[in-house]
């Protein structure tokens, strides 16, 4: 353990110390975007599109434009001389043609048309009411199976797959491994859609000020991110943006980057030169911003006759809607199922797809279905083989003795505890006690189920890619011995204010409520993209925790001085500074900062003066957690009713600075699993409508569906300054396994929850699995999509093309692209080459058939992979694709040379 | 989410309002409480031009004993009516249903007259006033009527309400001292629409149910009157009470349809289960082997 003594008597780390926020925010005076009053200010409503698909064949603004209080109607011919470089969370360019408003066409509904500018938001809509727009209707493609085989969403892309990784053969390899296993178990799960719902809507109030400048309140996760990808975005100097945000209402991934209606609120605002402010209402917050999960999953996992995992492969399909905050494939389910467990072997092929639906965007733990569908597995399979739940866990987890481990995916573990986790959980709950309860209370028509979910989550991620980055704090005692700390953390209801005052008071040896923190503002402190990957504490807490030791060593030192005394004689307790051995010479931490800012004269030779201390902290590339949840259910066999009984959590993130934090943090994203497991829903209908336009029809989980959770904290530190380990996204990941394993032992009974769990798991499936029947009523909302016919493929083979010669090719890869020549030579059906990039030259063999080249190249860096050309060469242009074993396919082209 | 522009009217009496609402021609929406109201004008699914709010109408509100029954002003507040200890001693059904609407914050606003005329089909009270036999006055400039809650509701947020017509009382008769309150629903979360519910009274004399009254909400585009249900309970012997058949014959009369909340098919099983249960705790009926 790495944690230094405390250098005074009052410890803060792991005090439940009350909030500092909680004062504004309990008494109604939080400052959201919406409380920030600007004179001159107008207010913006958007004219929304009813259609999801087609063509926009005229906008008339006129009606609005005459509407008394209407000042400006903008759509997107207005802002076409203005380029704006959409960008995803890793600051990588989104590939859909995506623009402040439609361009031309509609791609869902909801999507902004035209922005109305008016003296009221009330007005503001009466104009948007008024805009017309006649839209050419197209059949909109609206479920995943409507991707596979319709039209492309987005004209003149080859298909609607967003983005794709992995490998067919990769799972063709794991079928063969698996035909010899003694149990081969399958899973399919189908995530219904989530609306994100944060309790403060998006917002945006963007202040031109003077040259250039601008001023923006925005609700984010980062002000310092926001202006960031803002700068990024609009071709604009960082400095000449400013982004604050006091408080914000919750961000869960919605909010990591300004997206299309913000980005139209600032470019508006620079254009019109008044304040211009967007407050998102609930009907837009549903339908119109951001959704995430609609995912769709099968697991195929091979067991030895013990139990032991052989080989797993998955097939995983996503909606990503037509405007998705970055194309994803979600790779991260992939990479993070499996190295808490001692699998030999993955295979799987990842697709992200394009639909006429709202766009996807990030939401707590985007890559949580690897927990849902492992854990879900699991069970299945340990009811299957004949053995217990939490034995087919002990035959597979890691170990402490297994660590360092690395995946079949290249994740490497050393420090997870999801073993010792589980372990708890089951010393905790009386396991035996339990069955024997159930099966009591099933001989009495009462169905009791018991869940368990074992998981492990990557936090707290700096330096491996954009925007991850480490954290600064700067921290100093003003000359008043009052403490203020600059951070750039950001609180969207997380207590960041909180738990970096407790770090510092404990590592500087002050009292807490002498402490002030400054967060929320681009202009202060130092970059990180703030809330986002249960990264704070981990990061900002080792910034502030070596920043305010560091401040403490140049106190003692200073008081050492001045008292003529050995710097280890020097301590500081609640804001005294004293020297053992000689109570007389005590002095306030007021008396030493007068001294390091008056008198500096009396300070030791050459050191600078005042009491400041600035660190920016570089943790480890990734900081794990590990946690098992249990939670007990009953099922109303007569209903399909299900109630939550218990819940006990057992995790591990490392030191922990504020068990109410921890708890609350735990708490909230266990809140939304039993939303997303229960109740939540956002439908759409053939058409493309979204079908749960207010909260009457979008169920979200109520105090009344949350239990009191039971938390058994089982924290070993991390490897990090402090020791901490994120704790953000957990119970969004592992709280849905949990739920629906529980369900499914209750109904145990009764048969399985089926070859396909379809979420959310309503009264009616519920009851459906009890009475063995469909009762149906989930209607497949697939639009009667016309098949298209195949584009043709190349142009018939071309006898005795001209291939041979040398071309000047393109790659485009997610990173930018890629410039290569290509030499090839032909020999009847036999080719033959090399490939010149910057990293020098590889020659390979492969076939020919008419114009289309087929070949191989190895490449060992950065990875083991083969990349497989497929190329067709039409004249002196050269065009096709590469396909890079797990990272997908990048499209090629070229001309001769 | 700003409502559209409109005028806004508070008359002080029921004539004052029949004319407003005359003169509106049918572009007149009354407000009382607005817990369903303005949500509607906020998302501009409702656009009046005018907004005539009736609580400035004191013979609105209150309860009120008459002949043979019990009256409730369309104004009362839904958190007032179930204080109200007239209603409490006479209508135990009225207040057991009462208590699920909404919320302890929305009871504060919403109003009885808001509920019952609004016509949500799977609203506690609009079934509530059908399975009790409630009768409904009506005003408008052209005079008054009385129209009996069963023949009320036409459909989803239809009713047989014209345009220039004010709700002005509900009254529900009485129903004998000591008589069995029926009432089960199934919600996801507390305050929301039933996925299925049901409500009623009956009247026991000895072994014999003497007159009973049941309604279904959450079954159909209105609430559904159990007509071939309470057929077969009126004067039947709880001896031999067949419940099962009742429940069967209840859920024949309903048209349930789907939404991504529950099936039709869901709300048929489980409405005929919380029928038969209802039953069965009301009466102490054992399940027959």
């Amino acid at each position: 353990m790495n944690i230094r003594q405390s250098v005074g008597a009052t410890r803060y780390l792991g005090e439940r110390t009350p909030r500092k926020e909680n004062a504004r925010l309990l008494t109604g005076r939080g400052q959201f975007v919406d409380d920030v009053r600007v004179a001159g200010a107008l207010h913006i409503a958007f004219a929304r599109s009813q259609v999801a698909r087609g063509r926009i064949v005229s906008i008339d603004t006129s009606a609005a434009l005459d509407l008394p209080g209407v000042q400006a109607v903008y759509t997107q011919a207005d802002f076409a001389d203005v380029p704006v470089h959409f960008l995803n969370y890793f600051f990588t360019p989104i590939l859909a043609p995506v623009t402040l408003l439609a361009d031309g066409r509609v791609a869902c509904v909801g999507e902004a048309v035209a922005m109305v500018i008016a003296e009221s938001r009330a007005i503001a809509e009466d104009g948007a009411a008024l805009v017309e727009i006649v839209i050419e209707e197209e059949t909109p493609l609206v479920t995943l199976a409507d991707a596979k085989r319709g039209p492309p969403v987005h004209p003149g892309f080859d298909d609607n797959i967003a983005a794709e990784m992995g490998d067919e053969d990769s799972i063709l390899a794991l079928k063969d491994m698996l035909k010899g296993a003694a149990h081969v178990v399958s899973q399919r799960i189908a995530h219904q859609r989530i609306a994100q719902s944060p309790m403060e809507n998006r917002a945006c109030l963007a202040i031109p000020d003077g040259a250039g400048e601008m001023t923006i309140h925005l609700g984010c996760q980062s002000p310092h991110l926001a202006a960031r990808v803002l700068a990024m975005s609009l071709g604009m100097e960082p400095a000449q943006l400013r982004v604050i945000a006091k408080d914000v209402g919750g961000g869960f991934g919605l909010k990591n980057i300004p997206w299309r209606e913000e980005i139209a609120t600032v470019v508006a605002a620079r254009k019109f030169g008044r304040p211009l402010k967007w407050i998102e209402d609930r009907f837009e917050a549903l339908t119109a911003s951001s959704h995430a999960r609609e995912q769709d999953i099968t697991l195929t996992a091979g067991f030895d006759a013990e139990g032991h995992l052989l080989g797993a492969y998955a097939e995983y399909d996503s909606n990503n809607g037509a405007w998705p905050m970055g194309e994803d494939a979600n790779i991260a389910v992939h990479m993070f199922m499996w190295p808490a467990y001692k699998l030999k072997a993955y295979g799987f092929v990842t697709r992200g797809w394009y639909t006429n639906t709202m766009g996807l965007g990030g939401y707590r733990g985007p890559w949580a279905m690897e927990s849902l569908i492992r854990e879900v597995l699991l069970e299945k399979a340990a009811k299957q083989i004949g053995i217990d739940v939490i034995e087919i866990r002990r035959r597979n987890l890691v170990t402490a003795a297994d660590q360092p481990f690395t995946s079949t995916l290249g994740i490497t573990v050393d420090d997870i505890t999801t073993d010792a986790c589980l372990e708890k959980l089951v010393a905790h709950l009386d396991l035996p006690k339990f069955r024997k309860e159930q099966a009591e209370a099933r001989k009495q028509g009462r169905y009791l189920g018991i869940g368990f979910a074992a998981y492990i989550e990557p936090t707290g991620s700096a330096g491996s890619m954009q925007p991850m980055t480490g954290e600064t704090a700067q921290v100093r005692i003003e000359p008043t011995g009052k403490v203020v700390a600059t951070l750039s953390t950001h609180s969207q209801g997380h207590g960041t204010a909180t738990t970096m005052a407790q770090v510092i008071a404990d590592r500087l040896g002050v009292k807490y409520e002498d402490v002030a923190i400054y967060e929320g503002d681009s202009a202060l402190g130092a970059f990180s993209p703030g809330a986002g990957g249960s990264r704070q504490a981990v990061i900002a807490g080792g910034a502030c925790w070596t920043a305010a030791e560091n401040l403490a060593d140049k106190v003692r030192t200073v008081a050492a001085h001045v008292s003529n005394a050995s710097v280890e004689a020097v301590s500081i307790v609640d804001g005294m500074v004293h020297i053992d051995g000689a109570p007389e010479m005590s002095r306030s931490l007021r008396e030493i900062a007068e001294i390091a800012y008056g008198e500096p004269h009396r300070l030791p030779p050459g050191m600078a003066s005042g009491l400041e201390s600035q660190f920016r902290y570089q943790p480890p590339p990734m900081t794990m957690t590990s946690a098992a949840h249990a939670c007990v259910v009953e099922v109303n066999p007569d209903t399909g009713f299900v109630k939550i009984l218990r819940w006990c959590s057992a995790e591990d993130c490392g030191t922990v600075i504020n068990p109410g934090i921890v708890e609350g943090q735990i708490a909230g994203g266990l809140a939304q699993a039993i939303g997303q497991v229960l109740l939540e829903d956002m439908p759409y209908d053939a058409k493309g409508n979204p079908l749960a336009a207010t909260f009457k029809d979008y169920l979200m989980p109520a105090i009344s569906d949350v239990p009191d959770f039971e938390y058994l904290h089982a924290n070993t530190p991390s490897q990090t300054t402090g020791g901490m380990r994120g704790v953000g996204e957990g119970g969004a990941i592992v709280g849905p396994p949990t739920l629906v394993n529980a369900i499914a032992d209750a109904l145990a009974p009764f048969g399985t929850l089926g070859e396909t769990i379809t979420l959310p798991l309503t009264p009616t499936r519920v009851l459906g699995v009890i009475e063995g029947r469909d009762l149906g009523g989930h209607g497949e909302t697939a639009a009667a999509v016309v098949e298209e016919a195949p584009a043709p493929v190349a142009a018939a083979p071309v006898a005795a093309a001209r291939i041979d010669g040398s071309y000047a090719m393109t790659m485009k890869t997610p990173m930018g692209d890629q410039a290569m020549t290509g030499h090839f030579r032909t020999d009847g059906s036999a080719l033959s080459g090399e490939l010149e990039s910057p990293e020098g030259s590889q020659g390979f063999t492969g076939s020919v058939e008419g114009n289309r080249l087929k070949f191989d190249l190895k490449v060992e860096k950065p990875m083991k992979i083969t990349l497989k050309y497929d190329l067709v060469v039409e004249g002196d242009s050269i065009s096709g694709k590469v396909k890079m074993g797990m990272f997908g396919s990048s499209k090629i082209s070229g001309t001769r040379v | 989410m700003k409502p559209a522009p409109f005028d806004y009217a508070k008359p002080a009496t029921v004539a004052e309002a029949c004319r407003i609402l005359s003169e509106a021609g049918g572009g007149a929406t009354m407000i009382a409480g607005g817990q369903t109201l303005m949500p509607l004008l906020n998302l501009r699914m409702s656009q009046p031009f005018i907004l005539v709010d009736i609580n400035g109408i004191a013979g609105l509100k209150g309860v009120s004993r008459g002949d043979g029954g019990t009256r409730v002003g369309p104004a009362t507040r839904q958190s007032e009516a179930l204080r109200d200890a007239t209603l409490n001693r006479h209508l135990p059904a009225f207040v057991k249903a009462l208590s699920h609407v909404g919320h302890y914050q929305t009871r504060n606003r919403g109003t009885i007259g808001g509920s019952v005329a609004l016509g949500e089909p799977a609203a506690e009270m609009p079934a509530t006033a059908v399975a009790l036999g409630a009768m409904i006055e009506i005003a408008s400039v052209r005079g008054t009527r009385t129209v009996a809650a069963k023949d009320f509701y036409l459909g989803p947020y239809m009713t047989v309400l014209e345009p220039d017509e004010l709700v002005t009382g509900i009254v529900y008769p009485d129903w004998a001292d000591g008589h069995v309150v029926l009432f089960r629903e199934v919600a996801q979360r507390p305050g929301d629409f039933a996925l299925t519910g049901l409500v009623g009274a009956a009247e026991v004399a000895g072994d014999r149910i003497a007159r009973v009254g049941l309604a279904f909400f959450g079954m159909g585009p209105t609430p559904i009157r159990m007509v071939q249900a309470e057929a077969l309970l009126t004067g039947a012997a709880l001896s031999s009470l067949d419940v099962d058949a009742v429940a069967a014959a209840g859920v024949a009369d309903c048209a349930p349809f789907d939404d991504h909340h529950a099936s039709a098919e869901y709300r048929r099983l489980v409405g005929k289960r919380i029928l038969a249960a209802t039953l069965r705790e009301a009466f102490n009926l054992k399940v027959a082997a």
